[in-house]
């Protein structure tokens, strides 16, 4: 009798102590995925993800900044871009007291090759240009870390580029009735490969068509999609007026909306008396 | 019999569900509503940035413009106050950009701040710190 009374306490206590370790096993793992699901909204991600989003699109902002003062001043500064990071480094600081935001830039050199341009683009501190030739273009580019000490985040990585590319696809001299005239297409794009669609005869600054007998520089544009027949693109057709002898080469300066300038230049005009 | 036993047992469970059900307490919807606001205030600055018209604005105290920019963007009950200021925190707006009793800003525990910088404009490096406040009407 007293060792079935015996083994039979001893199942109530099992059934006590297993209740009691259920317990701390609901409890253990409520406060972990408690834990791992609330993290998120404790350590208020969405203010460190607006910070990342705004000094990466103002980084990029800087680059069209730099590259719009590299190409828009006489004596252009090289240093242009450093000088600028240098200093956004220690205003984006200032710009977030208490983050501990940090900046790191890596500015391209040497050559690169993109938009399939021949030979490829040669980088100098972040800038490259290449003016007076048919094709002209300017690009600027770099790489930017960005670290958030407050939030622990480190080596967050994007790179910047900008880029505007003029192609002077065709220049033909119209001599036909006592109306001379020359007919300049262009086509304009920018980084990744998308045309310029936007630009006003303000945006040309200057058309120069030098002939014989002097330069000729009223212009009036329009702009249209060229069919696959043709230049199968956006085309700005530039009609200079004037143009009273033969041409011998054609100069387009182009600034864009965000102030970058580039210079195409060619020598190729055929002549269309029709 | 473990009658007792097994009365014991429950108890010790109910009582463990019972301290998790008060112990894991949604965040409240103050913070939830500030992290929304934030997220949308961010967004605008954003969509007018991309534009390049936020910098236009800012650069040419064109202060209507950014006004009205604000208030066709943001859902009608949410009111606004946006401050620019250089960077060495200096306010440069004035008259002040705003939208909505001003009074809800002291009396709500709920106002959401987005910090938004400009680098410059056109050819020019000149930073802007934009402090843009959000609160539910």
């Amino acid at each position: 009798m007293d060792k079935m009374r015996l083994a039979r306490e001893r199942k109530g206590q099992f059934i006590i102590i297993a209740a009691m370790l259920l317990s701390i096993m609901i409890v253990s793992v409520s406060t972990v995925i408690y834990g791992t699901v609330t993290y998120y909204r404790q350590e208020r991600w969405e203010e460190y993800v607006t910070i990342v989003d705004s000094v990466k699109t103002a980084s990029s902002n800087l680059l069209q900044i730099g590259l719009a003062n590299y190409t828009q001043t006489p004596n252009p500064n090289p240093n242009v871009l450093k000088d600028y990071f240098n200093q956004w480094i220690r205003d984006v600081r200032s710009a977030y007291p208490g983050y501990g935001v940090d900046l790191d830039y890596d500015l391209a050199n040497g050559n690169r090759s993109a938009y399939g341009i021949i030979p490829p683009m040669n980088y100098s501190l972040g800038l490259t240009r290449r003016w007076n030739q048919s094709t002209s273009y300017v690009a600027s580019n770099a790489t930017v870390s960005i670290n958030i000490a407050s939030a622990g985040l480190t080596g967050y990585n994007f790179s910047s580029h900008v880029f505007l590319r003029m192609s002077i696809r065709d220049a033909k001299w119209y001599t036909g009735s006592g109306n001379w005239y020359v007919l300049i297409y262009v086509s304009v794009d920018k980084e990744g490969l998308e045309p310029v669609i936007s630009l006003q005869a303000s945006n040309f600054p200057s058309v120069k068509v030098k002939h014989l007998s002097g330069v000729a520089q009223r212009f009036t544009i329009k702009r249209y999609y060229s069919p696959p027949s043709a230049y199968n693109r956006f085309i700005y057709e530039i009609k200079v007026t004037s143009v009273t002898s033969t041409p011998s080469s054609i100069e387009v300066t182009l600034l864009d909306n965000r102030g970058i300038k580039t210079v195409s230049y060619t020598t190729s005009i055929t002549q269309d008396g029709s | 019999m473990r009658v007792v036993e097994s009365i014991m047992a429950a108890l010790i469970v109910i009582s463990a569900v019972t301290f998790l059900y008060f112990f894991a307490s949604t965040p409240s919807s103050q913070a939830h509503d500030t992290s929304e606001l934030e997220k949308i205030g961010h967004n605008i600055l954003h969509d007018v940035d991309e534009q390049r018209l936020l910098a236009r604005y800012v650069y040419r105290s064109e202060w209507a413009n950014i006004t009205s920019a604000l208030v066709v963007s943001l859902p009608t009950n949410v009111y606004f106050n946006l401050s620019i200021y250089d960077i060495n925190h200096n306010p440069i707006n004035h008259p002040l950009i705003q939208y909505g009793d001003q009074q809800v800003f002291s009396s709500s525990a709920a106002v959401a701040s987005v910090t938004y910088i400009l680098p410059g404009y056109k050819t020019s490096y000149n930073p802007r710190i934009l402090v843009l406040k959000l609160v539910n009407g």
